[in-house]
């Protein structure tokens, strides 16, 4: 799982020279590897829902009515704020997300920091350091 | 309840506790705020604070403000819809691939995991089973399930008391459907909350069991006028408890008389066979 993942780290960190068709083979390899590795097992943060495949790293804070899953991987140190429902994402290490965030197939970049509130995409990679949304750097793929 | 342990300790807790849960409540507008005031003082967390509001606005129509309630009530009425309509889809769907789905709600403690164990025991040869697992947290019940050869999925909701259409279609949705067979969704333990949203499964099945006494089917009338078929289970232990069945099948019947009532052990296997039956699943 470590490896994928960082594969995805690295395949990211230039967003604009990323090869879209090995990254979505590389997106939907991790996400599958996530079946045979996490079950749920335990009771974590502030009362979130948890449909399992799910990944939670080490040190993640989560937010009121969070709905995570299916498929869903939460790198260390990640902040998620109320409201945020994720299925099909993998959010890299020390992310933090904003309230009311819906999110599907998408990876969000590792030290992103999304600190405003409501958004809905799909299918993107998301990155940045940004309080407005506006700002964000998204590759569709 | 959290604030509420926060002073546990303190002279304040009773007030406090008090407070909480009357905030909202009072008709009174000046009362409210005297006691929101009041409240405040008590240099709430932010958490705390969230925690007040929530009572206040969504909990609950009969704690919701006077000149919110219509708002609550509205989105209530929203929310129920838009959960009938995906229940419909997916119900739509599961017959598309002919897979035919059971809905299992009960208390706590009534069987419903047990009684799924032994149908997979016996099935999973048969059908190709997913089980969907609903509990606020841990996936104790889906481990049990799973060690007869059924796939599971596990959904922790933290603090929501059911199921709900939205939780099923997220599942399935990342679901080669036509892999399966049979698709049992075993709902949070619970009598009261799960009548309020359906799922989209073929057919609802109520377990309760004889140690609940037999004023159980007569005090929870709503799970048992939507359901297709209600299990009175743990009847090994009728010679000792002697609850009153009969009572509990007529119960059923005055609700429903369309439900089909029918008692089981989990534990001996008495009439799984005949359960299976019923759902159409007879070996």
């Amino acid at each position: 799982m470590k490896e994928l993942i960082e594969k995805v780290k690295s395949s990211i960190k230039d967003i604009e020279s990323v090869d879209k068709s090995t990254l979505r083979v590389l997106f939907h390899d991790t996400l599958k590897e996530l079946k045979n590795h996490h079950k749920i097992d335990a009771y974590i943060g502030d009362f979130p829902t948890f449909i399992e495949p799910v990944h939670l790293g080490n040190n993640v804070r989560i937010g009121d009515d969070v709905l995570l899953g299916p498929n869903v991987y939460i790198g260390n140190n990640c902040e998620l704020g109320d409201y945020v429902e994720l299925s099909n994402t993998i959010v890299l290490d020390n992310v933090k997300l904003g309230n009311n965030f819906t999110l599907e197939n998408c990876i969000i970049a590792n030290d992103s920091k999304l600190n405003f509130d409501i958004l809905k995409e799909k299918n993107c990679i998301l990155k940045g350091i940004t309080d407005i949304k506006e700002n964000i750097e998204k590759l569709d793929f | 309840m959290k604030s509420f342990k926060l002073f546990h300790n303190n002279k304040e807790s009773i007030e406090v506790h008090y407070l909480k849960f009357n905030i909202g409540k009072n008709k009174n507008n000046d009362i409210n705020t005297k006691l929101l005031k009041i409240w405040q003082k008590k240099k709430m967390s932010d958490k705390e604070e969230r925690e007040i509001g929530r009572i206040q606005e969504l909990e609950s129509t009969n704690l919701a403000r006077e000149e919110i309630r219509d708002l609550v009530i509205e989105t209530k009425k929203k929310v129920e819809r838009d959960n009938d309509l995906l229940a419909e889809r997916i119900n739509k769907n599961f017959q598309k691939h002919n897979i035919k789905s059971f809905d299992i709600v009960g208390a706590i403690g009534a069987g419903k995991t047990a009684i799924l164990e032994k149908i997979s025991e016996k099935i999973s040869s048969k059908y190709k089973t997913l089980v969907i697992c609903g509990d606020i947290t841990t996936r104790v019940d889906a481990d049990r399930i799973e060690e007869h050869n059924v796939e599971t999925v596990q959904i922790n909701t933290g603090r929501e008391c059911a199921l709900n259409a939205y939780h099923i279609n997220q599942i399935i949705k990342n679901k080669e459907l036509s892999e399966y067979d049979v698709i049992f969704v075993e709902n949070v333990g619970n009598l009261i909350c799960p009548s309020e949203f359906i799922l989209g499964t073929d057919k609802r099945i109520t377990v309760v069991s004889i140690t609940e006494g037999e004023w159980v089917i007569e005090k929870h009338p709503m799970l048992f006028k939507m359901s297709d078929i209600a299990i009175i289970n743990k009847i090994d232990l009728l010679e000792r408890l002697g609850t009153n069945i009969d009572k509990m099948i007529s119960d059923a019947k005055k609700f429903n008389p369309d439900i089909e009532v029918i008692t089981t052990s989990a534990k001996t296997g008495e009439n799984i066979n005949k359960l299976l039956e019923i759902m159409g699943l007879a070996e």
